[in-house]
């Protein structure tokens, strides 16, 4: 070499080759930068000192290979140790082919999986995946805002908008027009007539369904065929009629022959081939349809499709006008009986059964008949009565309307029902010749007279063009009544009659209209303002129907929405005050009341704008009576709110609150809560409770002081949520005594009524539950013979208003001091009292109770009965605070409880409705106002002590009290 | 104090709000006042001497309600933006947000020991929100309004607040009941007389009402003013003699406590007069308006 080289002379550099000689630099420097030795030995590489690779030779190996000039593994070429696949068979892997493919082999492999083709994906799957493909592709391609895979996954891109979806669900497929098949008006009224003739025209004998049939075979086919070349691509299908296999062409390399081949076949085709599919087309004779079934659109679909697949195939192949020969050969063929170069046999082995249609009687009119309109139509025929002007009692003339429609409608029978109904009511005096007679008959020849002319309109229409069958028309032949759009116009209320007329023709096919013209003859609460009374009883019928609530009659369009609402809630009012009246025969008072309803909100709507500052001053007329309101809830604060506010926790130590649970009863029982609780004590007193009473009055004597305290607690026990009742007497003892010493640290802790409390807070749960149920149970059975004073009186929850409440603590106290004075005497005179007066008034039960509740505090302290033992032990614990606060409100309160006494029987009524509508609140809700509740009884129990002892004196505050409850009653009423 | 002595000398106007001014507060001692709008700013200003001292920028929308602690150290601001904003006084900058109103918050106050703050939202909720720790959820929510809640006042155990519903209600912390006063009107804002015993209501149907808070009593209905639908604010006295409050057509009002007599009506601004706020000592009120200024009566 060197010699050689020698003997050269040379110009210039040689070119290296650069990745060469850049590589081996940079191996060399990387290596004496000691990168290479960080690298495990296999990988490194063997390098002279130019740092090329280094060549072992021929019989040394190639270049210096990875793992020391082994294989590319670790292991080298020891074999893996033996595995059994006996016991691990599972975990032997499967080879599949993409294990041995490279990359582009496996996208080739890819493309050329099965999947379904695009002409057959009728859902869209291949293509939603051919897409998200697609999708992914061009991700891959362009940097993405959001990085990650994520969007693509939750992305997927849709191949389809929703419309194809939902039409090719629809049975839409690609390519073919969105057009309804049917649609074309020639086939339509084809098939109308077809309809017609099969149910009507062919009356008295079974219908020729050859003929029709024959018909259909002609004509269907050939408005699909139209159908289908307007919208459909070339749609081929091959059937494989030889018997090669699969994809064996045997004229591939003779083509001549197939073409001879294809000759000879279309020749043969429509001979053969066709006789079987066509007949699909046709409806079997005598079965599949009667005479008053219909052609279903569905049936005759569903054979036109097999056929057309057909049809169209040979459409394409042939000439246009196939079909028809097609057909026509069909019909010889099938006129023959045999297929063509066939015989018939003369004998056949297998003889279907095949069954009759069902014989018709000889007197079978396929048609039915219906005796009312018929008997209108002859009716029609007499002399008109005469012209009557009609009476003017507008309620009598659209009463009278109204029934004439019904009975034209309805045939004489009903006539004669209502009269038979309405024999005693004055209102219909007209059915049986009295006022307003005439014109009830002139009426009803006239609604006759309509219906005979729509009755001759639509039966002239049957017989002229009986294919159109339209809705109304085949309501007709079943005997449906059609609504009636336009009434005569004769009369002065148009709109309204039209109203009641349209109410009478949705109504008289479900109820019959008794009930509501009780109603209507003692409804007369706004004869005053016409309008306003048609409104009225429109409103009546509309709520004693149910059903839709019409918008709004003809009178009132004017009305503003706020106006209308409020004449709503009037006649609810009004309503009820009717419904009311209609039970408790007594209803002078309440017949004066709705006048006096009427007096003063009659006026509001005559003129929009005296109305208006009507309800104005309405508007406020009515807060003031009704608010402010109060209530009071139990509220949970978050311990940690209460340690911001620097507070002790109410709630501490108690389990989080209870979910408002209504209790069963709750729900299904709608009854004044007054009743009930009522009941409750009543239940109370007679579970035995009473006869620890005459002892407590004993006690009292002696202890006057701590009976008044016990008492006044009691009054307020009532605050308190029974549930927390429970959790405070089970757990927590200790906190409810410090509350209590940091609240009151003056009063004095009777440690073993807690333990008792405990004991007894579950039972009395229970008991009360119980006895609730029971008392609502008892509440049904209230009974209604008792003065109805009294009875208001206690009916009314009205007293619960919270200073009305204080008030009546004060008294209560005042009453205990005096009925401690007054001593055993009194009291027993109580028991006395009570069992002899069947007739006891509730009040006074409850106040046996509220002693009974005495004496059991009383009794547990001495006698320690269990049993009876006294829910009034929690008190002291709960009302710490409320205590002595109330008692400075109480010395506030007293010095200007004239006020007070003023507003009271104001917020009473208030409280009314604040009561019912607390019922539909929760049952923590409720609660509360049966404490409340109970502290009115109390306050009603410290009143008839009074009564008691010092009867004169109160007598006449007693009487301006009933005096008020009368008043109070009135406006329940009112809201009820 | 007498009638002659109400404010009604114009002492000072405080111009710096771009748009409706929504709300103006004294601070505690009465020395400084915040004021905050829809130009989404809180301005603290020197009523007295009519200076403006700092702006607070933050909020993303108007600013309805501002309250500031005791100490002067803190302030909450609330508005449409439905976060409740905490802030440092003396830096200006946003100590926490806390969010979790759905909605817009109407009113927000500090609690006494500027411990909890209080929100009232368009969201029907009233929510306390924690300062001393960090977390940004609300320690109490109390959701029982059935309409949007527009103003909160505070005492030391109780939360009382005014809803569109009709209702005051009051949440006893001590004792863990909610009263509701029904009013049967929208209740736009209510404010506590200064011995805490009565609560003034501003209702929307143009009247104010005085309730006595132990019983639930209505004491008194003022009537006189427009207020149909703005929110606007009303006050006592620092006397607690009268009643004042703002009205549509940009006067004020003065009536009598007890007798319900218009005392005082004036023009005080061009329109809607939103907030009033009355001096915690001396005779001295400020106004806001929708005109964007606000002005500082004094006698």
């Amino acid at each position: 070499m060197d010699s050689d080289e020698e003997d050269f002379v040379f110009y210039g550099t040689p070119i290296e080759r650069e990745e060469e000689v850049t590589s081996r630099k940079k191996k060399a420097v990387a290596e004496a930068s000691g990168q290479l030795r960080t690298l495990p030995p296999w990988k490194q590489e063997v390098t002279d000192e130019e740092g090329r690779r280094r060549f072992h030779g021929a019989f040394s190996g190639g270049f210096s290979a990875g793992y020391y000039n082994t294989v590319g593994s670790k292991e080298g070429w020891t074999p893996q140790s033996f595995t059994s696949s006996r016991k691990n068979r599972a975990e032997i892997k499967r080879q599949s082919i993409y294990g041995f493919l490279d990359e582009d082999e496996k996208v080739e492999l890819e493309d050329r999986s099965v999947g379904m083709s695009m002409q057959f994906d009728t859902f869209g799957f291949t293509a939603a995946e051919l897409a998200r493909k697609q999708a992914d592709k061009e991700q891959q391609n362009r940097p993405s805002a959001i990085p990650g895979p994520v969007p693509d996954e939750l992305v997927v891109p849709t191949t389809e908008s929703i419309g194809v979806k939902l039409l090719l669900k629809m049975g839409w497929r690609h390519g073919r027009s969105i057009k309804d098949s049917n649609s074309d008006a020639l086939y339509d009224t084809r098939r109308e007539a077809r309809k017609a003739f099969l149910a009507l025209s062919s009356g008295n004998a079974p219908p020729q369904l050859g003929e029709g049939s024959t018909e259909s075979s002609h004509d269907l086919p050939t408005d699909d065929d139209d159908q289908f070349s307007k919208s459909k691509p070339a749609y081929v299908l091959n059937p494989k009629q030889d018997m090669y296999g699969l994809g064996y062409d045997p004229f591939k390399n003779a083509p001549e022959f197939r073409e001879k081949k294809r000759l000879r076949k279309s020749g043969n085709r429509g001979m053969d081939l066709h006789r079987p599919l066509s007949i699909k087309g046709k409806v079997a004779p005598g079965f599949g349809i009667g005479a008053l079934e219909d052609l279903d659109a569905e049936d005759e679909d569903i054979y036109a499709l097999g056929f057309d697949f057909e049809e169209t195939h040979v459409h394409e192949i042939e000439e246009p006008s196939r079909p028809h020969v097609e057909n026509i050969l069909m019909l010889e063929g099938r006129e023959h009986g045999v297929l063509p170069g066939f015989k018939a046999a003369s004998k056949s082995d297998s003889i279907s059964e095949r069954f009759d249609p069902p014989e018709i009687p000889k007197g079978f009119v396929p048609q039915h008949k219906f005796p009312a309109p018929l008997e209108i139509g002859s009716k029609s025929a007499d002399a008109p009565p005469p012209e009557v002007p009609p009476p003017e009692n507008n309620n009598l003339k659209v009463l009278i309307e109204g029934v004439a429609t019904l009975v034209a409608r309805c045939g004489k029978l009903f006539e004669d029902l209502s009269r038979d109904k309405h024999r005693s009511n004055p209102l219909f005096a007209f059915l049986h010749g009295g006022d307003g007679c005439d014109f009830y008959a002139r009426k009803l020849w006239e609604e006759c007279q309509k219906r005979g002319n729509q009755t001759k309109l639509w039966e002239g229409k049957m017989f002229q063009n009986s294919h159109k069958m339209s809705a109304e028309s085949r309501g007709k032949v079943l005997g449906e009544k059609a609504l009636q759009k336009s009434t005569e116009d004769s009369s002065s209320m148009i709109a309204s009659a039209d109203a009641v007329n349209l109410q009478f023709n949705l109504s008289d096919t479900f109820i019959k209209p008794a009930s509501f013209h009780e109603v209507l003859e003692i409804a007369k609460p706004f004869s005053d303002d016409p309008a306003k009374q048609k409104r009225f009883e429109q409103f009546l019928k509309e709520k004693y129907r149910g059903g839709l609530r019409s918008k709004d009659s003809g009178g009132a369009s004017g009305m503003s929405e706020a106006a209308r609402a409020r004449e709503r809630l009037e006649f609810e009012a009004a309503a009820m005050a009717i419904e009311k009246e209609k039970l408790d025969k007594e209803s002078k008072a309440t017949s004066q009341l709705l006048k006096d309803l009427t007096a003063s909100a009659g006026l509001q709507f005559t003129t929009s704008g005296v109305g208006k500052a009507k309800v104005q001053q309405d508007e406020e007329l009515i807060p003031k009576t009704m608010y402010p309101k109060r209530e009071e809830f139990q509220w949970r604060p978050s311990p940690i709110l209460c340690k911001r506010f620097d507070l002790t926790d109410p709630y501490m130590g108690k389990p989080p609150p209870a979910p408002r649970v209504r209790s069963k009863m709750d729900s299904l029982i709608f009854m004044p809560d007054s009743i009930k609780a009522t009941n409750v004590e009543e239940s109370a007193v007679t579970e035995g409770i009473s006869s620890s009473a005459p002892k407590v009055h004993g006690k009292e004597n002696g202890q006057e002081k701590t009976e008044q305290e016990v008492e006044e607690v009691e009054v307020e026990v009532v605050n308190v949520e029974r549930p927390v009742d429970l959790y405070k007497a089970i757990f927590s003892d200790e906190e409810d005594d410090e509350e209590e010493i940091i609240t009151e640290p003056n009063k004095i802790e009777n440690p073993q009524k807690k333990i008792e409390a405990a004991n007894t807070a579950l039972n009395r749960l229970m008991a009360g539950d119980f006895l609730e149920s029971l008392g609502k149970e008892l509440g049904l059975a209230v009974p209604p013979d008792m003065p109805p004073s009294e009875n208001k009186a206690v009916l009314k929850p009205a007293q619960n208003e919270t200073f009305d409440a204080n008030k009546a603590n004060d008294e209560n106290k005042r009453s205990v001091t005096q009925n401690a004075v007054s001593g055993i005497l009194a009291s027993q005179k109580i028991e006395e009292d009570r069992p002899s007066d069947l007739k006891m008034s509730e009040a006074e039960i409850s106040e046996v109770d509220t002693h009974g509740n005495n004496s059991r505090i009383t009794d547990d302290r001495s006698v320690g009965k269990v049993a009876t033992e006294d829910r009034d032990e929690n008190i002291p614990k709960h009302h710490k605070f409320s205590r002595s606060s109330s008692e400075e409100e109480r010395n506030r309160r007293r010095s200007r409880s004239h006020r007070h006494k003023d507003s009271s029987s104001d917020s009473d009524t208030s409280d009314v409705s604040d009561d019912y509508h607390d019922r539909y609140n929760s049952s923590s809700k409720r609660k509360k106002n049966g404490s409340s509740r109970e502290k009115s009884r109390s306050r009603k129990h410290s009143k008839h002590h009074k009564h008691k002892s010092r009867d004169s004196s109160t007598r006449s505050r007693r009487s301006s009290e009933k005096e008020r409850e009368v008043t109070k009653r009135k406006k329940h009423e009112y809201k009820d | 104090m007498s009638k002659e002595d109400l404010p009604r000398k114009e002492a000072n106007v405080l111009r710096g709000h771009e748009g409706a001014v929504l709300a103006a507060r004294f601070n505690r001692n009465g020395e400084y006042c915040l004021s905050c709008g829809k130009d989404r700013t809180i301005r603290l200003w020197n009523p007295h001497r009519g200076l403006h001292i700092k702006t607070y920028k933050s909020h993303g929308r108007e600013v309805r309600d501002v309250h500031v602690t005791p100490d002067n150290s803190k302030l909450c601001s609330c508005g449409g933006d439905r976060q409740v904003f905490y802030w440092d006084v003396a830096t200006g900058r946003v100590i926490r947000k806390f969010r979790g109103h759905d909605s817009e918050v109407n009113a927000v106050k500090f609690n006494e020991y500027s411990s909890v703050v209080v929100s009232a939202g368009y969201d029907r909720s009233v929510r306390a929100w924690d300062c001393r720790s960090h977390s940004t959820e609300p320690i109490q929510i109390i959701d029982t309004f059935s309409d949007s809640v527009m103003s909160v006042c505070l005492t030391n155990t109780e939360i009382i607040a005014g809803s569109v519903d009709g209702t005051v209600r009051t949440f006893d912390i001590r004792i863990g009941r909610e009263i509701s006063d029904n009013l049967g009107q929208p209740v736009n804002c209510i404010s506590l007389s200064n011995d805490a015993n009565c609560i003034l209501a501003s209702c929307l149907d143009s009247t104010l009402r005085l309730l006595d808070r132990s019983s639930g009593e209505l004491l008194q209905e003022y009537k006189g003013h427009t207020c149909k639908s703005f929110k606007m604010d009303c006050c006592l006295t620092n006397t607690d003699a009268y009643v004042t409050g703002g009205s549509e057509d940009g006067f004020i009002y003065f009536w009598d406590l007890v007798d319900a007599s218009v005392i005082s009506s004036f023009r005080a601004h061009v329109s809607v007069v939103t907030s009033v706020s009355y001096h915690p000592k001396e005779n001295c009120m400020i106004t806001a308006s929708v005109d964007g200024t606000i002005r500082v009566w004094a006698s």
